[in-house]
């Protein structure tokens, strides 16, 4: 038996033990990075969406739409500005929600179930907190330039009007990332797939997306339909935006909801996953 | 016990068509209604809703910031009268699409469904009806769903807005052919993404949520050959009561939209599973 080592029973377990030094500290970063390299299978669908959407929404909403309501509005349409400024800083959110709502469905339940890598990553000494931080910081990378790229058009359009305008993207960031995060909480404990993720795009997206005041006020909507704003993230994220780019006018109490009401949501629902995924995983 | 044919074989291969078509395609139809009542039946019902939902939303919430809209033949309606007939084209394209696209390419790659009616005396157009028949259906019914809100909200400007009944069924069609045929040529889901990449424009610059009038002439040249731009002006033009001679050359695309995705949709199937 030439070139095996013999050791003792300690010298063993120290070995194995050192061997899991690494995993133990940089796991986060270990499942971020695979997480980053399976990406590019679908890297150009990230790169044409991602670049072709913002252009696409800018100019259907922007263009067209905005010429029917400075039409029948003026100039200074909505709350005091265009239509075009109105409706950007709405846009970006929503962008990085879409980003969200893709990365917190189908991957989460596909790392659980159809291709269990989840439950391989936890057999390496990778915890169930850690794979969670993981896929935060993937999703993180894809959503930053997305928004990036978003914002640079946005600009190109003229519908930025002021220099700090740029906070949006950390707003659209902290938005979407308490609704992914909110989404994975659930996603994390589906067992069985009864086309639970069509309906969180049917009955969670579609109306945040239609009932946040994004395409017009809030105030608009009848007050029975106001509250799907009120709950909604992005509602939040979308004001918060608005009172970034151009001044828009609210007390100071409700601009600190804006920002504690979706930090408190990427809170608990982080907790909350980390503690789903290693339940989970050690079941 | 003998077994003998419900149906001569033989001269059925000399009819017309007889080598791709067995005149069963309700068998497919019926198949795939048994699937849904097990499986998506939730899913099926959702769909209803998303149209309701943008209607609600565009309709009371923009409308308020747009007011009346100018439609191609002069009217001025209101906005959600303008949007509403643009949704239902909408709703009958995205039900069509999804279930020609992702549900047809899941059964054609993964559950093997295809080959398996096919080693029956089913043929590929069987497959293709059916499964166009069953998307047709549910099409039918979130429209005549729709139909009845609008009809509650004041939307439908004129008793021809029952001719939106077929209509929906035409358009739905069209793009259930063409989708099928589509998918008979991609491999992989990520593939997919790229007819989202298509639908989504369509969506947004059809005269959807404005009229093509705010476009310089060039784009609206394009846009007007796009299919969808077809549909919602064929449906606006029955709800709203505007009949021309127009609405017969909309319909005229669908027709040989249909017949070029059936085609097309048959020939590919056959190589695939038959030659």
């Amino acid at each position: 038996m030439s070139g095996r080592e013999v050791l003792s029973d300690a010298a063993w377990r120290e070995r194995v033990l050192a061997g899991g030094v690494r995993p133990r500290r940089y796991g986060s970063w270990y499942v971020a990075e695979h997480r980053i390299r399976s990406m590019r299978s679908y890297g150009q669908t990230i790169l044409a969406t991602s670049i072709g959407n913002p252009l696409i929404y800018l100019f259907a909403l922007g263009i067209g739409l905005a010429t029917l309501v400075d039409a029948n509005l003026g100039d200074d349409a909505v709350q005091g500005v265009s239509y075009l400024v109105f409706v950007a800083p709405a846009l970006l959110g929503l962008a990085a929600v879409m980003v969200s709502a893709e990365e917190f469905t189908y991957p989460i339940m596909l790392g659980f179930k159809w291709n269990p890598i989840f439950f391989g990553m936890n057999a390496a000494p990778i915890t169930g907190g850690q794979i969670t931080n993981g896929i935060l910081i993937s999703v993180l990378a894809r959503m930053v330039p997305t928004c990036v790229i978003y914002f640079i058009a946005m600009v190109l359009f003229g519908a930025v009007p002021s220099a700090v305008g740029i906070l949006m993207i950390p707003i659209a960031v902290l938005t979407a990332m308490s609704v992914g995060l909110a989404i994975m909480a659930y996603t994390a404990r589906i067992e069985q797939d009864k086309g639970q993720m069509a309906l969180i795009m049917r009955f969670g997206i579609t109306p945040m997306l239609l009932f946040s005041g994004t395409f017009f006020p809030l105030s608009q909507l009848p007050v029975y339909l106001q509250w799907i704003g009120w709950i909604s993230p992005l509602w939040h994220g979308t004001e918060l935006g608005r009172v970034i780019s151009y001044s828009l006018a609210e007390p100071a109490w409700l601009t600190a909801v804006h920002v504690l009401y979706p930090a408190a949501i990427i809170v608990v629902c982080w907790r909350t996953s980390q503690r789903v995924f290693t339940a989970r995983l050690n079941k | 016990m003998t077994f003998a044919p419900t149906r001569p074989i033989g001269p059925a291969r000399n009819r017309f068509l007889g080598a791709v078509y067995a005149r069963n395609s309700s068998a497919v139809m019926s198949r795939g209604m048994l699937a849904t009542r097990s499986s998506n039946a939730a899913i099926v019902v959702s769909g209803f809703f998303e149209p309701v939902f943008y209607l609600l939303s565009m309709g009371i919430g923009l409308g308020a910031l747009v007011g009346t809209v100018v439609t191609t033949t002069g009217q001025e309606v209101s906005y959600a009268a303008f949007i509403a007939p643009a949704l239902l084209a909408v709703s009958a394209m995205n039900g069509a699409i999804y279930d020609s696209t992702w549900n047809v390419f899941f059964k054609m790659n993964y559950a093997k469904l295809y080959e398996g009616m096919l080693t029956t005396s089913l043929g590929p157009l069987d497959v293709a009806l059916g499964e166009i028949g069953l998307a047709l259906l549910r099409g039918v019914l979130y429209a005549l769903g729709f139909l009845i809100i609008m009809q509650s909200l004041g939307l439908n400007l004129s008793w021809t807005a029952i001719l939106a009944l077929p209509a929906v069924v035409l358009i739905a069609f069209g793009f259930a052919s063409l989708g099928m045929a589509v998918t008979s040529y991609l491999t992989t889901f990520q593939q997919m993404d790229w007819i989202n990449f298509v639908m989504l424009p369509m969506f947004l610059f059809s005269a959807t949520f404005y009229p093509l009038s705010v476009y310089p002439e060039p784009i609206q040249w394009v846009v007007q050959a796009l299919p969808l731009w077809h549909g919602v002006e064929l449906i606006r033009g029955l709800t709203t009561g505007a009949l021309s001679v127009a609405l017969l050359g909309h319909v005229l695309y669908y027709v040989v939209m249909i017949a070029i995705g059936l085609v097309f949709t048959t020939s590919r199937l056959k190589k695939l599973f038959l030659d």
